[in-house]
């Protein structure tokens, strides 16, 4: 298993917004993180990312995720969160290759290794934002600078890509492309990703296995084919299954 | 960067030849030469020339030059480290602790005297970094994560908290009124090559230590929780940056009172010229930030002669014009 989360519990000083997730994710895998608003999706990302004080364990190949250093924690778990807005005008290559930073040596006279330059290259044409990579950052859409961003993951080279709902502000290729990139990236050895997502089925095209989350609490964990409608209805509060075919029935 | 290195030396050479008596520029390469290598003076030069250039103006232009950069380069990495293009140590609180340490040294008459020389400075940067640390400590306590927007609306409070004390200082006892607000906006009149002494280093310092931090801060501007995700441990590297940030710009309050500004405009021309990166924007702003600081104390000191203007006056005439240009383009363009 590339990451084991067993019984992890974390919250914001209140009462805990995640209470007792366990879950694992193998070699190759794409699990999804569904559930309603507010049920403790993106927490439970942060936590695993070390950014938020947890309880329960972290595991990564095996190691105990709260004795790494940040460095070696980002070489090994990357985050790529919900868009924020930018405020420097550093362009899209400088920016991808930010991703690169854990994989530095630092200090006065660091430079750019070709190992460095190669992974950004490769990463930008992935997103396919290689021709667009002299423009400043701040010039981009919102949905270009999700792909700018996602390729800084992509150059961090992590095992675990951790994405918090990595589609929104984008249309509908860009999200089919994001999902293929990513599909084609965790196809790689030793590499696996777990994603949020608010759009039921795109999250089902994307995944292998769903985690299904209601106020804080695992309540499906498998096989996305095996994912019970009715569960899914009564967590999501309304008929989603019907909702969806009843949304397809109108174009045929 | 090679014609922002000319223009700050022009600027130099221009801050030491202009004044009241106008040095040509051979001459004060002359002086510099006689004083350095012992060459001799030319027979033709004014007699008064050589303490003129060595005791008033050289002194004068390099102090401008370190305080500008150490403004400059402490808005840059103050701007980055809180994400916000706004800030500087201004709003962080640090000048006006720094300020209002000198205040209250000058009302109590400990800057009377020659050990007020030492005092002074010594007693105003104690305050700024005081004040930072406690700008830390209360947003600390606030918001556990102590978000750069909490940092950014304690600092601003403090700041003008401590502008008020001084304020009141200035008005309780009228006999010091006016040196203290001459402190508040800043001077290089009187200053000797002593202060120089202490800035070059610390200026120098400042820069090789920023600039090891390029990296983190280039990281840094793209939000708190994306710098701890690719690896940044945020907490002590902010911690380590804003008290250089402390040290930097408090020392040149020290020295020379509040002058604004600068340390706001500086690292917005040097992003706009040079983009974002650190490694560039640093020693860029830093050089800018210098070379307009010598300019602006030029404008102060022969504009209206024998008259001098406060140099925060001078800055804050051009620098208020220009900010709200960055404000508003920076606006229209959704980037701020």
């Amino acid at each position: 298993m590339i990451l084991d989360v067993k019984d992890l519990f974390c919250g914001y000083g209140g009462p805990d917004v995640v209470q007792g997730v366990s879950f694992s994710l193998a070699e190759g895998e794409r699990l999804c993180v569904l559930g309603p608003n507010g049920c403790g999706k993106t927490t439970l990302l942060r936590a695993i990312a070390g950014l938020l004080p947890r309880r329960g364990q972290v595991l990564l190949d095996g190691a105990d995720a709260a004795c790494l250093p940040r460095r070696a924690l980002a070489r090994k778990v990357a985050l790529m969160s919900q868009l924020a807005p930018v405020y420097f005008s550093y362009t899209v290559y400088e920016t991808v290759m930010l991703g690169r930073y854990p994989h530095r040596k630092g200090g006065l006279l660091d430079r750019d290794s070709d190992a460095d330059r190669s992974a950004v290259r490769e990463s930008l044409e992935r997103v396919g934002l290689w021709q667009a990579r002299d423009r400043a950052v701040t010039e981009l859409s919102g949905g270009q600078l999700q792909r700018v961003f996602l390729a800084r993951v992509f150059a961090q080279d992590p095992e675990v890509i951790l994405l918090d709902e990595p589609t929104n502000h984008l249309d509908l290729k860009y999200q089919v492309e994001l999902t293929e990139s990513l599909r084609a990236w965790t196809a790689r050895p030793g590499r696996g990703a777990v994603g949020v997502f608010h759009d039921i089925s795109l999250a089902l095209v994307f995944a292998d296995r769903v985690l299904l989350m209601q106020d804080g609490q695992v309540r499906y964990l498998g096989p996305a084919a095996a994912l019970d409608r009715d569960l899914l209805g009564r967590v999501y509060g309304m008929d989603v299954a019907g909702y969806m075919r009843a949304t397809l029935k109108r174009w045929e | 960067m090679a014609l922002l290195a000319l223009a700050a030396v022009l600027a130099l050479t221009a801050g030491a030849a202009l004044g009241s008596v106008p040095i040509p520029p051979g001459d004060i390469l002359a002086i510099l030469a006689n004083r350095l290598f012992g060459s001799p003076l030319p027979p033709a030069m004014g007699p008064g020339y050589p303490a003129m250039v060595m005791d008033m103006r050289l002194p004068r232009v390099a102090l401008a030059f370190l305080t500008g950069a150490a403004l400059a380069m402490s808005g840059t990495v103050m701007q980055s480290v809180l994400q916000n293009p706004l800030a500087s140590p201004f709003g962080l609180g640090v000048s006006s602790g720094a300020g209002l340490g000198a205040a209250v040294v000058i009302v109590t008459g400990l800057a009377a005297g020659a050990a007020g020389t030492v005092i002074l400075p010594a007693v105003s940067l104690v305050c700024a970094l005081g004040t930072a640390g406690l700008v830390l400590w209360f947003a600390g306590q606030l918001d556990r994560g102590a978000g750069g927007v909490t940092i950014v609306l304690i600092g601003m409070t403090a700041s003008l908290f401590f502008n008020a004390i001084m304020d009141l200082l200035a008005t309780l006892s009228p006999a010091y009124a006016q040196r203290i607000g001459l402190w508040q906006l800043g001077s290089f009149s009187m200053r000797e090559w002593s202060a120089v002494w202490v800035l070059l280093p610390v200026t120098a310092a400042g820069l090789v230590f920023f600039f090891g931090h390029a990296r983190a801060l280039d990281v840094m501007t793209f939000g708190q929780e994306q710098a701890q995700a690719m690896g940044v441990d945020l907490r002590r590297t902010r911690g380590r940056l804003i008290v250089a940030v402390s040290l930097l710009a408090g020392s040149s309050v020290a020295f020379v009172g509040i002058i604004g500004f600068i340390d706001l405009i500086a690292p917005h021309v040097a992003r706009r010229f040079f983009g974002a990166s650190h490694r560039r924007v640093l020693p860029a702003s830093a050089l800018i930030g210098g070379t307009f600081m010598v300019l602006c104390d030029l404008a102060a000191r022969t504009l209206v002669p024998p008259r001098e203007i406060p140099i925060g006056s001078i800055t804050a005439l051009l620098g208020a014009p220009f900010f709200l240009y960055v404000y508003f383009t920076g606006r229209r363009r959704g980037r701020l």
